[in-house]
């Protein structure tokens, strides 16, 4: 009770103290940062959207860290979900019930349009918004609408962990080529020429490692939790 | 007219989140959620953030719903292991007999959903502890008992205990458990 009340007074404290540091409203909101990328942005990257110029080349060292975060997850849902028991040939009798017929005309009329957003928002990174994350998110969403029409479907999640890997591997080495080409900087963008035209190819590819590599994580963890329990 | 699409989009978020917390039906919460995440997403796009709009749109009112659902159906399921292969209890035939009789009755007073299985393999210790299973039917060769057997600590397993008595060809057996030293 009384490490309770000692709480309140400390939290007014954090907030008096919050309050006075934000008296400089004109130093923190400004807009520099805005009128810098509006001008600078594309011709440094190649990018038209500002967003993913700062996460594919000012800031790519927080994005593969990001990358990165997302693997971990996906890993350590499947080593909390892993048992010892043999369920191969295992049926279940709920399986065996129908989704709705009305449901299931509908999640196939919509899932190659859900696909080929997916793929449009990865592959327009730089140019339109969204970016690899986002499009591996939709892609990921029209897979999982594949589970409704038919539950009984099995993915090895295995297999899918070990790509995610390999592609987070593959991320990396795509990163680091700047090594190479550009004199020892690392984490930029790996073609020498200036032209922003020929930068784009960078970014596709990036934003294309990253989407598929989102995609696959957020459908194996979706599979953990179907597969969870049984 | 401007200000007043933010702000009153605003005000519903914040209703929205004040009936998540008070609501008590799980599936109702469910749909709030992904409602929220619209109005959120929508919030996104005026304020000229459409990047975060579409991850919002597509993790917020898509995947974590879908995910919350199949998890809590996952709660309300009651899973029983056959391991008799009689065929009466398995699932591709019709459902009757006396044991199915006696466990849909349970379910329906339980406010479960009736999941039968078959074709696992393993010790019945790991089954129960490891999976999820509730039960393990078998049947005795001698006697022709059914003969069912379930975790010591569950109470649903002693209600239905004491439901069985009235069936003479049914036996309630309850598995001892280990402590875990985790």
């Amino acid at each position: 009770m009384i490490k309770r009340l000692l709480l309140v007074p400390l939290l007014g404290a954090i907030l008096l103290l919050f309050i006075l540091a934000m008296t400089d409203l004109e130093v923190i909101y400004n807009n520099a940062g805005r009128v810098f990328f509006g001008s600078n942005a594309y011709l440094d990257t190649g990018s038209y959207n500002a967003v993913t110029a700062i996460y594919l080349d000012y800031r790519l060292f927080d994005s593969l860290f990001e990358a990165g975060i997302l693997l971990i997850a996906v890993a350590g849902i499947m080593w909390i979900s892993q048992h010892k028991i043999k369920e191969k040939n295992a049926s279940f009798m709920l399986d065996k019930f129908k989704t709705p017929d009305l449901f299931i005309t509908f999640s196939r009329l919509l899932y190659p349009i859900m696909l080929t957003f997916g793929i449009f928002v990865i592959v327009n990174g730089h140019l339109s918004p969204g970016g690899g994350f986002q499009g591996g998110a939709i892609v990921a969403t029209a897979i999982l609408i594949l589970y409704y029409i038919d539950i009984s479907k099995t993915i090895d999640v295995k297999l899918i962990l070990t790509i995610e890997k390999v592609l987070f591997i593959l991320l990396l080495l795509v990163a680091s080529l700047s090594f190479l080409t550009k004199d020892g900087l690392l984490f930029t963008n790996f073609i020498p020429s200036s032209a922003p035209e020929s930068k784009t190819i960078f970014l596709m590819i990036l934003n294309v490692l990253i989407g598929i590599k989102v995609a696959l994580g957020l459908v194996s963890i979706f599979t953990a939790f179907l597969k969870e329990g049984r | 007219m401007d200000e007043f699409i933010p702000l009153s989009l605003q005000i519903v978020l914040i209703i929205i989140a004040i009936f998540i917390v008070l609501h008590k039906k799980n599936f109702t919460i469910i749909i709030l959620i992904s409602a929220f995440s619209l109005v959120a997403a929508t919030l996104y796009t005026l304020n000229k953030a459409p990047d975060v709009a579409i991850a919002e749109v597509a993790i917020g009112s898509a995947i974590i719903p879908l995910i919350y659902v199949i998890s809590i159906s996952r709660q309300r399921e009651f899973i029983i292991l056959d391991k008799t292969h009689t065929g009466f209890i398995a699932p591709d035939t019709k459902l009757d007999g006396i044991v199915y009789e006696l466990l849909e009755k349970f379910v329906k007073a339980n406010n479960l959903k009736l999941n039968i299985c078959c074709d696992i393999e393993g010790d019945e210790f790991d089954l129960t502890n490891e999976l999820n299973v509730d039960l393990i039917l078998t049947i005795d060769p001698i006697t022709n008992k059914y003969i069912i057997k379930g975790k010591e600590s569950s109470l649903l397993v002693e209600k239905l205990a004491v439901m069985a008595e009235k069936y003479d060809t049914i036996e309630v057996i309850e598995l001892e458990e280990n402590d875990f030293y985790d």
